[in-house]
This record gives structure tokens, C-alpha cells and sequence, in this order.
């Protein structure tokens, strides 16, 4: 199977965590998964869809949201596909035909990559580090809309620790919110939810945490200290994009995944398991 | 089919004089079929080995909302519920009262909080200047989604903004605050908008969807969260951070295709806020995260003006709407 998709990192992955894209950009490399550009894809919308012309990627779960859905209207409602299509037509931009699948990277790498390539690459196991799996809302909810395995039964990031050689924790807050999207409306009560769910999986044994998520990677990282003054606890749990330790533990270089861009360092927890 | 036996593993619940709640988990072995439903085995438990075992129940029948629980990791109605769904592979059935509302004993919760929420956003039609006694067939395409909902509460117990604020109205209040902003009979419908784009209400949903996954009924709340703000939005209730974000996301892709994350949060909560906002800035810079001040534009962004304008000029309605709801 031929591994080729779209890449659509969406704007926090090609700005304020830039590290993420850079680390799906080396992960993708060594796994053989061909990322293309798409110069002419807008902020999350139908037109993107349109532009791809092949099987989209993304590693942002909002924008894996947004076109799934989309796609998913498309796909079932061909009187909205006519009516978007009629005025893509009269700006002049070539129609959609609803043929495309959008993807999570984390699912092409762990459902699609061949399981022995990916494993051959792992040359500096997890050694049992307690990895709690943070999947975040838009690659999950509502089930029905992805074109993976989506709400409950979502356990790609937990697969992927345990190919990793790690060990997922299991805690309440796997499945909750990062509290992204009212970060700017509601602060008190998004850094509460960061503080509430970072805990959480403390208190279940984890020593990382790693989300699919460039969103979910800003509220559980970069506004981890800023959530340990709301509850008055200091948390202290690193927290990485998935494609970060994964490429971790490929041997890549750390400057490549833009570990030294994390507020909770990871690199000291990784260096006890030789990573 | 055969039976299999289960274990039920409950959390039983008792508030002690000085109004602490002390939790333990009890465990229940009883055979069922694996289609057998919660309820079922939690009526069988209490008739025959522990008669103090405590839930609420009435219908039976998922009409009536009573037995809303927590169910293995989710909220769900014990009488809708199949075992063999939630048994994990060891047999386990984890069952616990719902959450965001006080415990009373073993499965059973003070609904007030809930209720209290409901009876804020006035759950009636009333009088008014939009009052329209016409009232067509397809004026319900929206209302029938959301006059599924039973008051079930189990939306309320699994929303992530209610575990951290009380003060959020909550999806099941929400959505029947649009069924009221969309029946054509309801004379206030602007006057709700304007209440409804205060703080706490329908701007503080953080759209984690946990409520469309969750609801028994297929009400969607999320869903008419969101199209509830799209209203408020077009009767220019637009003063909000929600608003304000969701517009300059809107001005962005027009202009540039791509999002001015630099200019993104004064735009969203003023001058003023981001100056509140400084000790975060500085804190994120710390880690080289600052977006470019000079937005980058995408190929073709003229295409994506065109297409501005021209839904601008003629607007699309692709807002999803149920079903029409015909007798069984």
C-alpha cells in the first residue's frame, strides 16, 4: 500500500507548536509515509478538502474534526454537496467529489504502516515507562463522523505505547477535554480541566503523558504551570505530541522533534529509559 | 443464547451526619444473558442479596430518565443498557452515580443542580412581540431533534465544562433553550439570544461533543449549542470572547486563507484582556512560542474571497435538521 497523503498540519502545528509538524515530518521519513504540501488549503474548511485531490493527513484533532465532518455531510447528503459544489463552481475553483478519506497521522502509523517496518525502527524501547494516553475530543467525538475506530473504542495511542515498549496508564481523564477551545473565554475553567486531567494521571502512576493533538499538546504542556496556580498543586507532568516519542524512540535527533520547545521537559524522564 | 455470569461491581454510597459522602465498592456475581439490560441485574441483585442496594427507576423503557447512571466509564440509562456491552473482558460491570451532581445514597443524586439550570433558561413559550401563529410543517425540522430529550440528566454528568464550573447552564438546559429560540410560537427569541451570549452560557461550551456521545436519545445537544451561537451571532450579540473569535477567524481566511495567530488574542478578549494576558505571553515565549506577526497568505486566496462573497450575497442553508417524527 502505498502511503501518500495530503499533509495538513493545521495552524498551531505550523506555528506555535511547530515541533509537532517537525517531528511528523522526520517520523513520517523513516516510516516510508510521504507527507505532500497543500500551498493552497485555508484554514480548516471544504475548500481544503477540494484541494487535497488525495487522502488527507492532519495531526491537529480539531481540524481532523472539521473536514471528517464535512467529508462525512458530503458524503451521505448529495443535495449539500451540490450546493457547496454550485458555488465553489461560481468562484471559479474546481468542484470536490466527496472521494477522499481525511486520516489522523497517528492512525496511519499505527493501523496502516507495515506493524514489522515500524517495529524494526524502534531501537530505544519505552522499558515499561508508564505512558498515559491523553486522545483529547475531535479524533474521538461524535464516533460515527471518522474514518478509524473513534469514541470508546479509540485505542490507537494506547497500541502505540505498548509497541513502544512503554506502558499505558489507565485514568478517568484519557477521553476528557483539554479545554483548548475556551482557553480565551473561560481561563479559570481551562486550566482546571488541564489541572484536573494532568492529576488524574498522576495519580494513576503516569510519568508522560502524550497526546495526537498539536491543541491538546498546548493546554497540557505549555499551560501546565499556568493550571497548577489555579488549584494551588504542582503538577509536573511532561507532556509530548505522540509523533515526538515516537520519534524518540527511533533514535532521532532531539533538536529535529523540538523537545527543548516543551514547558515540562521531557528529556530528563526519557533519559532514565536511555532515550 | 447462554448465560454468563458477571460481576457488578458498584460503588455504594452513604452521606455520614457531618454530610461527607463515604464511597466503597461492592461486588455482585449474578448470571444474565448477554442482552439482559443493567436495570434487569440490578433489580435482580437488590431482590435477592442485598435489599439495601439503592437507584432510581420507573419505566423501564427509556422514556423516563429515572436510572441515568454512571455505567463503565460512561453515563448511560441502566435500562437501555445491554451487559454484554459494557463488560469488560474479565466480566466486570462498573457501576457508580452519576457525576457534577451531590451524591444522596449508593446510585442516587440531588437533580437539583440539574433542574436548576433548566428552570433558568424559562422552559415555556412565552408572549411576545415574535410571536407567529403560523406555524408550517418544516418549522420543526429543527425543534424534533431536541424535543427527544427526556431530562435524563446523563449529559449533565458527563460534560467536561460542568465537572470544572457549576456555573455553566450544561448541554441539556442549552439545547432546550434552542427548542424554545426555534419554535416559531415563541414571542421572546431575541430577548433569549441576548441571555444566552452571557457568560456561563452557551460561549462556555469548550465543544468536547461528550454530550452527543453520551445522550441516550440522540439529541445532539453540541449540536444546538452551536447553531444556538450562529443565531445570537446573526442578531448581533457579537460582544462576547466566543463571538469576537469566532469572527476574526472569520476575517482571517477571507483576507489571508490562514488564521493571524499573532493578532488572535486581542482580537478575542481586547486590549485590556491581553494586557491580564502578559504573564502568559511572556511564559510562552519563554519556549519560542510566538506566532509571526506577518500572516502568511495562501495560494489561490482570491478563489477563497470569491466564495466569501458569494455565500455572502446568497447564503447557504446546510444546517442539519431531523427528521420528521411520524407515530411508530
Amino acid at each position: 500500500m502505498s502511503l501518500e497523503f495530503s499533509f495538513y498540519p493545521g495552524c498551531a502545528g505550523k506555528q506555535v507548536q511547530k515541533e509537532a509538524k517537525s517531528a511528523a515530518h522526520a517520523v513520517a521519513r523513516e516510516l516510508g509515509i510521504t507527507l505532500h504540501p497543500m500551498p493552497r488549503a485555508s484554514c480548516c474548511g471544504a475548500v481544503s478538502l477540494r484541494e487535497a485531490g488525495r487522502n488527507i493527513c492532519t495531526i491537529c484533532n480539531t481540524c481532523l474534526q472539521t473536514l471528517s465532518h464535512a467529508n462525512y455531510r458530503f458524503k451521505r447528503e448529495p443535495d449539500v454537496l451540490e450546493k457547496i459544489n454550485g458555488v465553489l463552481k461560481k468562484a471559479g475553483v474546481r468542484p470536490y467529489g466527496a472521494t477522499i478519506k481525511v486520516q489522523h497521522l497517528l492512525w496511519v502509523v499505527v493501523d496502516m504502516v507495515d506493524p514489522k517496518l515500524l517495529k524494526s525502527k524502534i531501537t530505544r524501547p519505552l522499558k515499561g515507562l508508564k505512558v498515559a494516553p491523553f486522545y483529547g475530543c475531535h479524533n474521538l467525538r461524535p464516533s460515527e463522523i471518522y474514518e478509524s475506530k473513534a469514541g470508546d473504542e479509540a485505542d490507537h495511542l494506547d497500541r502505540l505505547i505498548t509497541t513502544l515498549g512503554g506502558s499505558p496508564v489507565s485514568y478517568g481523564g484519557a477521553r476528557k477535554c483539554c479545554g483548548f477551545h475556551v482557553m480565551l473565554s473561560d481561563p479559570k475553567e481551562m486550566r482546571s480541566m488541564v489541572a484536573t486531567n494532568c492529576l488524574d494521571a498522576k495519580d494513576c502512576g503516569a510519568e508522560l503523558m502524550i497526546s495526537p493533538c498539536t491543541l491538546c499538546d498546548m493546554s497540557m504542556s505549555a499551560y501546565q504551570m499556568p493550571a497548577e496556580k489555579v488549584v494551588g498543586k504542582k503538577i509536573g507532568l511532561p507532556e509530548m505530541n505522540f509523533a515526538q516519542l515516537l520519534g524518540a524512540s527511533m533514535g532521532l535527533d532531539a533538536a529535529e522533534l523540538g523537545l527543548e520547545r516543551l514547558h515540562v521537559d521531557p528529556r530528563p524522564i526519557l533519559k532514565t529509559k536511555g532515550l | 443464547m447462554a448465560e454468563k455470569t458477571y460481576t457488578f461491581r458498584v460503588q455504594r454510597n452513604k452521606v455520614t451526619g457531618d454530610g461527607k459522602v463515604e464511597s466503597r465498592w461492592q461486588d455482585f456475581k449474578l448470571a444474565a444473558e448477554p442482552t439482559t439490560t443493567v436495570l434487569i441485574c440490578l433489580e435482580k441483585i437488590k431482590g435477592h442479596q442485598d435489599g439495601t442496594l439503592t437507584y432510581r427507576m420507573s419505566c423501564r423503557s427509556a422514556i423516563c430518565g429515572s436510572c441515568a447512571m454512571k455505567i463503565s466509564g460512561r453515563t448511560r440509562l441502566a435500562c437501555k443498557t445491554h451487559v454484554e456491552k459494557v463488560a469488560d473482558a474479565d466480566g466486570v460491570i462498573r457501576v457508580s452515580p452519576m457525576t457534577n451532581q451531590p451524591i444522596l445514597k449508593d446510585m442516587v443524586v440531588d437533580i437539583r443542580p440539574f433542574y436548576k439550570h433548566v428552570h433558568k433558561i424559562k422552559p415555556y413559550l412565552q408572549e411576545g412581540p415574535e410571536t407567529d401563529k403560523n406555524v408550517g410543517r418544516s418549522s420543526y425540522d429543527q425543534v424534533n431533534h431536541v424535543t427527544q430529550c427526556i431530562m435524563c440528566g446523563s449529559c449533565y454528568s458527563d460534560c467536561t465544562m460542568a465537572e470544572v464550573s457549576d456555573k455553566f447552564l450544561g448541554p441539556a438546559a442549552l439545547a432546550k433553550a434552542f427548542r424554545f429560540v426555534s419554535d416559531p410560537r415563541e414571542g421572546m427569541k431575541t430577548a433569549r439570544l441576548r441571555e444566552l451570549s452571557e457568560e456561563n452560557q452557551m460561549w462556555s461550551c469548550c465543544r468536547c461533543a461528550q454530550c452527543v456521545e453520551t445522550c441516550p436519545k440522540d439529541v445532539k445537544p453540541m449540536e444546538a449549542i452551536v447553531k444556538l451561537r450562529t443565531r445570537g451571532m446573526a442578531k448581533g450579540y457579537v460582544d462576547g470572547p466566543g463571538p469576537r473569535h469566532a469572527l476574526a477567524f472569520h476575517g482571517d481566511i477571507q483576507k489571508t486563507g490562514d488564521l493571524n495567530e499573532f493578532t488572535l488574542m486581542q482580537r478575542t478578549i481586547g486590549i485590556m484582556g491581553t494586557l491580564g494576558e502578559l504573564g502568559m505571553a511572556l511564559h510562552l515565549m519563554k519556549k519560542g512560542k510566538v506566532p509571526s506577526p506577518f500572516p502568511h497568505k495562501v495560494e489561490g486566496v482570491e478563489e477563497l474571497g470569491n466564495i466569501f462573497r458569494i455565500l455572502e450575497e446568497n447564503p447557504l442553508d446546510v444546517e442539519t435538521k431531523a427528521k420528521e417524527v411520524a407515530p411508530e
